[in-house]
């Protein structure tokens, strides 16, 4: 059985499109097979992301409609063997999805692959329940700010009660807490809300924390997923994510602004 | 000097009053006997106070005493409205005289048929003056929910998100913070009460008055419970 994980939020631009592409490239590193799913219809992110939007001939909407079959739809990774992208439509609308055709979508796709990681819309309307109905886990991408947060609890209220699982009783979806774009500097000087004071406000459990990076602008400008960035502080931090969703624990990094050494002070570096 | 390890202070409790209107311990240890066993629980170390005022003649204390405890409740002692020379014999006998406050008839029935099935009702689930059963929610409530308990107590297990609502026509009990709204006593109960483990509410309301965060500032942050005084919310710690 696959395991559909849904990277939402609620807010826009705080990073879904960018977690979406970490975790799948991460998870499919990992030996895992892995598909990636666009539900962001009409805008179309992940693969500019994935570096793979120049290979796109059928997207998801076509394979709803029956007009490509998945196989033909599917976008094979170049770096990873195992990773495949099923890229969002640029040209319908958000209402091309129905909840019955995605359904059997995910459920030819979850014969073939580990993880099914689907990056969600903004917002709390149609395009996003659609990416979250059938999931078993959820990935709450949240900024450290107060309307950010506000949003991503708005989207566990839903994910509590208009999922798949919830509608038939099943156990609820799993939900972790991923924090990006975080600045230690900055929630110390009290211009962002803590670690704690996210968890203490929606209290779910913390699957990671992002630095805010200049290696995310780069990695995307590159079409690389930062997670390819081994040595940047950003690409470190969605490792140590790829390794607490396969179960292990890991101690979290960045949390704490960096003191400037003796060194750099004498030599103002 | 005052003592650091002990003070003393005066309390009232209410204590249930066994009246015995014969010094047949035989008649007496039957009828215990039966009403303990409609509610044994509910009798179990039961403190007791035995009224002697209805007796006719004097009584082996001792014996009522051991067949109190043989039934498994607390003995305490003796009362009722009987001459000096009988108090001094108990006193002198070792056991206390308990002085009612004021002689109160109406406490005469505490343990009549019609008592017991009262008093275990009222332990077991209404408060006097609060005819409310609970509505029980256990998990958060997030932003953009909302939940009423209709005829109801609301107790929540969990916090109250920012932009979440909750209502009752009864009280509200949260396990958790309070940062949305709070509506209690929402059909017109100014008894009606909001307690919350941390209080940073965008409102609360008791039967319709209503403060927002501004006026919370007193509690904000900390356990509190919310009530109406003479029409006026007013806050209060709770811990
Ligand atoms: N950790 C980060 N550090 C710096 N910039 C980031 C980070 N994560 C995301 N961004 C930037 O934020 C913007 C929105 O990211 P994106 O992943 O497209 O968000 P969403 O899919 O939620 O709309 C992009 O410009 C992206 O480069
Ligand atoms: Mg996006």
């Amino acid at each position: 059985m696959a395991r559909i994980i849904v990277v939402t939020s609620g807010k826009g631009g705080v990073g879904k499109t960018t977690s979406s592409a970490a975790i799948g490239l991460g998870l499919a590193l990992k030996g895992h097979k892995v598909v990636l799913i666009d539900f962001d219809i009409g805008l179309r992110n992940l693969d500019l992301i994935m570096g793979c939007e120049r290979r796109v001939v059928y997207d998801f909407v076509n394979v709803i409609n029956g007009e490509a079959t998945l196989n033909q739809a599917l976008i094979k990774d170049k770096r990873v063997s195992s990773l495949s992208i099923l890229p969002a439509s640029q040209t319908r609308d958000k209402d091309a999805l129905n909840k019955e055709n995605v359904g059997k979508v995910l459920e030819e796709l979850g014969k073939s692959y580990d993880f099914i990681v689907c990056d969600s819309p903004a917002g709390i309307e149609a395009g996003a329940m659609m990416a979250l109905y059938y999931a078993d886990e959820a990935v709450v991408t949240t900024n450290p700010e107060v309307s950010s947060v506000r949003d991503s609890d708005r989207i566990l209220g839903m994910l509590a009660s208009r999922s798949r699982r919830a509608e038939l009783g099943l156990d609820p979806i799993k939900e972790h807490l991923l924090l990006t774009r975080y600045s230690p500097k900055r929630v110390e000087e009290g211009e962002m809300l803590s670690v704690e004071d996210v968890e203490d406000i929606l209290s779910i459990p913390l699957l990671g924390v992002i630095p805010e990076s200049q290696a995310v602008l780069k990695a995307s400008n590159a079409g690389e997923p930062v997670i390819l960035d081994t040595e940047s502080d950003a690409g470190k931090a969605y490792q140590d994510v790829i390794d607490r969703l396969l179960g292990e624990t890991v101690e979290f990094r960045f949390l704490v602004a960096e003191k400037k050494g003796i060194f750099s002070r004498m030599f103002g570096g | 000097m005052a003592d650091a390890s002990i003070e003393f202070k005066g309390t009232s409790f209410t204590l249930s009053v066994l009246h015995i209107k014969t010094s047949e311990l035989a008649d007496i240890r039957a009828d215990l006997v039966k009403k303990v066993a409609q509610a044994p629980d509910f009798f179990y170390l039961v403190p007791i106070v035995v009224n002697i005022e209805q007796l006719d003649c004097s009584v082996d204390y001792q014996a009522v005493k051991t067949l109190i405890e043989e039934l498994k409740f607390t003995f305490v002692g003796f009362t009722g409205a009987v001459d000096k020379e009988q108090r001094k014999l108990i006193r002198d006998l070792g056991f206390s005289f308990v002085n009612t406050s004021k002689t109160d008839h109406s406490q005469k029935a505490a343990i009549s048929q019609e008592a017991v099935a009262k008093e275990i009702q009222a332990t077991a689930v209404v408060p006097e003056g609060n005819l409310y059963t609970d509505k029980v929610h256990r998990g958060q409530i997030r932003s953009g929910q909302q939940i009423y308990a209709k005829d109801q107590n609301l107790v929540v297990i969990g916090s109250v998100s920012a932009g979440a609502e909750v209502i009752a026509d009864g009280n509200i009990h949260i396990y958790g913070s309070l940062r949305g709204r709070a509506i209690a006593g929402a059909k017109g109960h100014h008894k009606a009460q909001i307690y919350c483990q941390n209080l940073e509410a965008e409102l609360v309301s008791i039967n319709g008055n209503y403060w927002l965060s501004e006026s919370m500032e007193q509690h904000w942050g900390s356990p509190a419970f919310i009530n109406l005084t003479d029409s006026e919310l007013t806050s209060s710690k709770l811990i």
